[in-house]
């Protein structure tokens, strides 16, 4: 068992994957990836995951979905989740008044401001 | 007792004369001479009228000829040149032997009823003016919905009869709609609204805001109910419209930021790349950046295409030289999809006059959609996409054939209409539309053939030269008629 925090990188771009790895990889986390939010929460909630990087739109299942399923399930509802997507920020708003999920932890837009993503990871894992 | 009965005349307020058979007046109350002055040896047509003769209908005759009561209404005229209505009445006197001797002539002022009626005419037809010309749908009802009276351009609109039903003229039913706001206004006197979608007689449908309102008669019961509808057809047709550039002008920002985000991971995995002197992170930044710096220009210019309506640049052109080109683009993109991407191209002249960044970009669309088509179809192992190119000697066929996931009946309708992209996160909506328009500016029109699950063939038929400009100025009217 490594001592790192892991990461999981829900999102189908594979640019978007790829950079967010290297970012976080070289900032001291483990990382695993999934290309749409179902995979994502098969992911979740067998990995073993400390936080998670979800996109909203994708094409399988959306990200809207995976976080209805994660908050939904026990093993997975207190991991911490950082919403990160070109949707507006009018969608943040919607989270937040939303009755059928809990808002998420983090927010931010794309293109997103590397200091302010990797400052949140640490204040919510460490 | 005579001299009472003077007093009486003398006094009463309307104006009393005494006639004989030659229409002289021999006696008049008080009310009369001052309005009329003095009478002796004056005729009633000279006082009253101003006339050299005898009226032609004269209430006054007719008493002496019947010996009955006669009334009329008139318009006299006083001394000092006002114009006095008034009722007439003639009545007969007669001395002791049963003789008519004279006539009363009793004429009571009614010129302010006369003014107050006008008024009321007036009145009545202003409302009547603002009735009919009112610029929204207005139709009474009574309590069985039959519409008792309607304004104009309710008539025009729905062929409004007397007692016909508002819901058949309405919405062509058979029978009340429920909920009903002229019913509900019956019951409960107050006035309601709502929006309804109705059909005028030439078959247009139309969005109205329907507004309800009580008559109530003399005893205080409601009557009947006033129906106002104002049309907002072109309303709701502007929020549809504002809608549409909200929802391309949403997705092309979001696609645009995922691009932006990717180039900039790719900046800085270059950047960290550099610094740990890591060769393959440098490599793979570099095509990052490339990657996206590419598809932020496709985007773009498919906005500035759609901006800005272009009038075509013949050249004649090498269609083998433009095939190879844009295979040699998409090929590297097809690999990183694993996609299996051929060409075939059979003719014996490949010239082609055209515009070539029109061909080039139309092509490319086509083949991008094809390639997202593949992309999203996750129920096959291989996905291919083949261009084939064939043609005689008028014409030049395309054909782009996948087998992605295909599309249904109602996609391949609207696969060509504005902003239309049953991609989520793919592509501005604007490939389908910009390639379409760019085959009909070169005098074509694009064909699809598809199947859900199997595949799409789209084929286009070009001519060989070029259209003039009226045929493809037709194109363009044809194709704005068929703008949503």
């Amino acid at each position: 068992m490594s001592d790192k925090k892991k990461i999981l990188i829900v999102e189908d771009e594979a640019d978007q994957r790829d950079w967010l790895t290297t970012f976080f990889e070289d900032n001291g986390y483990d990382t695993i990836t999934a290309e749409d939010g179902q995979k994502g929460f098969e992911l979740a909630r067998t990995e073993s995951v400390s936080l998670i990087t979800l996109d909203i739109s994708m094409d399988n299942e959306s990200g809207i979905k995976a976080i209805r399923n994660l908050q939904e399930t026990p093993a997975t509802v207190n991991i911490p989740i950082i919403i990160i997507t070109g949707v507006s920020s009018d969608f943040k708003r919607f989270l937040e008044r939303s009755k059928k999920v809990n808002p998420p932890q983090g927010y931010f837009d794309k293109p997103v401001d590397r200091d302010e993503l990797l400052k949140k990871v640490k204040e919510l894992i460490g | 007792m005579d001299n009472l009965y003077k007093t009486y005349f003398k006094a009463l307020p309307c104006y009393l004369t005494i006639q004989d058979r030659d229409f002289k007046i021999i006696d008049a109350n008080e009310n009369f001479v001052k309005n009329f002055g003095d009478f002796r040896g004056r005729y009633c047509y000279q006082i009253y009228k101003k006339r050299p003769e005898k009226c032609e209908d004269c209430p006054v005759e007719r008493t002496f000829l019947d010996g009955k009561r006669h009334r009329s209404e008139e318009l006299v005229k006083t001394l000092d040149g006002r114009e006095v209505s008034v009722i007439v009445y003639a009545t007969p006197i007669h001395d002791e032997d049963g003789k008519i001797t004279s006539v009363m002539e009793m004429s009571t002022n009614i010129t302010e009823i006369k003014m107050l009626q006008k008024q009321l005419k007036n009145s009545q037809e202003k409302y009547r003016l603002l009735f009919e010309e009112v610029p929204c749908f207005i139709s009474i009802q009574d309590r069985n919905l039959r519409i008792v009276e309607a304004n104009r351009l309710h008539r025009e609109a729905f062929g409004t009869f007397y007692g016909c039903k508002c819901y058949e003229v309405y919405k062509h039913r058979d029978k009340a709609c429920h909920p009903c706001a002229v019913l509900k206004t019956f019951d409960s006197g107050k006035v309601h609204l709502h929006e309804e979608v109705v059909v005028a007689r030439d078959g247009r449908q139309m969005n109205v805001m329907v507004m309800t309102a009580p008559i109530y008669n003399d005893d205080g019961e409601i009557e009947s109910v006033i129906e106002m509808s104002t049309d907002i057809t072109q309303i709701r047709e502007l929020q549809t419209k504002l809608s549409s550039v909200g929802m391309i002008i949403s997705t092309i920002s979001h696609d645009l930021k995922g691009l932006l985000n990717g180039m900039d991971g790719g900046i800085y995995l270059v950047n960290t790349g550099m610094q740990k002197e890591d060769r393959d992170r440098i490599d793979k930044g570099w095509e990052m950046v490339l990657r996206n710096v590419d598809r932020i220009r496709s985007t773009v210019l498919d906005i500035l295409y759609y901006a800005k309506d272009r009038e075509p640049e013949w050249s004649e052109l090498r269609l083998s030289e433009i095939i190879e080109e844009i295979y040699s683009v998409m090929k590297p993109k097809a690999e990183s999809l694993k996609i299996d991407f051929s060409k075939e191209i059979i003719l014996d002249n490949d010239t082609f006059k055209a515009d070539s960044n029109a061909i080039r970009s139309m092509l490319i669309n086509l083949i991008d959609n094809s390639f997202d088509a593949c992309r999203v179809d996750k129920q096959k192992e291989n996905h291919e996409v083949m261009i084939n190119i064939t043609g005689d000697s008028e014409e030049i066929r395309f054909e782009i054939s996948d087998n992605g996931i295909g599309m249904d009946q109602e996609t391949r309708e609207k696969a060509f209409t504005l902003f239309f992209s049953s991609k989520g996160s793919g592509g501005t909506g604007l490939g389908l539309f910009i390639a379409n328009k760019i085959a009909q500016s070169h005098g074509s029109n694009i064909e699809i053939e598809s199947e859900p699950g199997v595949g799409t063939k789209i084929s286009i038929v070009m001519p060989r030269d070029h259209v003039d400009s009226a045929a493809s100025n037709e194109s363009e009217d044809s194709q704005s008629t068929n703008k949503p």
